[in-house]
């Protein structure tokens, strides 16, 4: 449980603030949940990535989360959606070193391994779903 | 948050700039700045950058922390990352981030050390 027992909430990504407002909110919750620091620490890593990666290419979109429980353990998710470009060929945006912006191409596969779970949804032209999970041991 | 300021402090021929824990795109654009015209102002040898309170460390900022890197060796000083938490040290290389030409350290004693003893060096 969280502090204020909430489950899930969403935040907006709109401005660069708001990727320092998402990793805050996200540090909180998962240090609530019973993450570890290092898990933390990967966890915001992967928020800031993600949340960049919006702000740069899709130019606005949302965070949400879900405080997951199951038999044993307890999870985050997070979903990063937006309305932008879309990325037309997912596997080729996961290589490293891929950037269509002549960035270092490091943000997406970086997050994979971050996290236990990540799936990309896009549709060209229409938008950019990113979810990612993880999960630790219940208390 | 907002008006958190960075500010970068001269011992003798060496520039100590502490970061904040958890720094905005600004700060870290501000920090660039600062450290670059200090540099220039004071002809500083060397550049300790003193991360222990940072506690997450993106793909922009270690791009920006090694963008500075070069600058700061084009105009001839040295550059150390001190502090680094184990947390974020073990995050920064399962992301594959590096911090390009940076020296690190594990405190800003022994960063001093390491500027002293490169600067002992070239003379
Ligand atoms: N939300 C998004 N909307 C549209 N395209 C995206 C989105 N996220 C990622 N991409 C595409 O996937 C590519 C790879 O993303 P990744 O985060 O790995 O690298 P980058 O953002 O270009 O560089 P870095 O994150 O290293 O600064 C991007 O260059 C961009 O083309
Ligand atoms: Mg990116």
């Amino acid at each position: 449980m969280t502090m204020d027992g909430k489950q899930q909430g969403e935040l907006p990504i709109i401005s660069e603030s708001d990727i320092v407002a998402c990793r805050k909110v996200i540090r909180t919750l998962s240090t609530n949940a019973g993450f570890g620091i290092t898990d933390v620490t990967r966890i915001v890593t992967a928020v800031s990535e993600l949340a960049r990666n919006i702000y740069v290419h899709a130019e606005c979109g949302k965070m949400r989360w879900n405080i997951m429980h199951q038999p044993g353990k307890i999870g985050i998710e997070l979903i990063f959606e937006d309305n932008g470009q879309g990325i037309a060929d997912i596997e080729q945006a996961m290589q490293p070193g891929f950037s269509t912006v002549k960035s270092m191409g490091m943000g997406l596969p970086g997050v994979k391994r971050l996290m236990d779970e990540m799936r990309i949804d896009s549709i060209a032209g229409a938008g950019s779903t990113v979810t990612i999970k993880k999960w630790a041991r219940a208390r | 948050m907002f008006n958190e300021s960075l500010s970068v402090i001269k011992l003798k021929n060496i520039l100590l700039v502490t970061v904040p824990d958890d720094p905005g795109d600004d700060m870290i654009y501000e920090l660039q700045n600062k450290v670059l015209s200090a540099m220039e102002k004071y002809e500083s040898a060397g550049l300790i950058l003193d991360i222990s309170s940072v506690n997450v460390m993106d793909s922009f900022f270690a791009r920006t922390i090694s963008e500075t890197t070069q600058m700061v060796t084009l105009m001839g000083g040295h550059t150390v990352v001190a502090g680094m938490q184990p947390g974020v040290a073990i995050t920064a290389a399962e992301l594959g981030l590096h911090l390009g030409h940076a020296l690190t350290a594990l405190d800003v004693d022994s960063a001093l050390e390491m500027l002293n003893h490169n600067l002992a060096n070239a003379v």
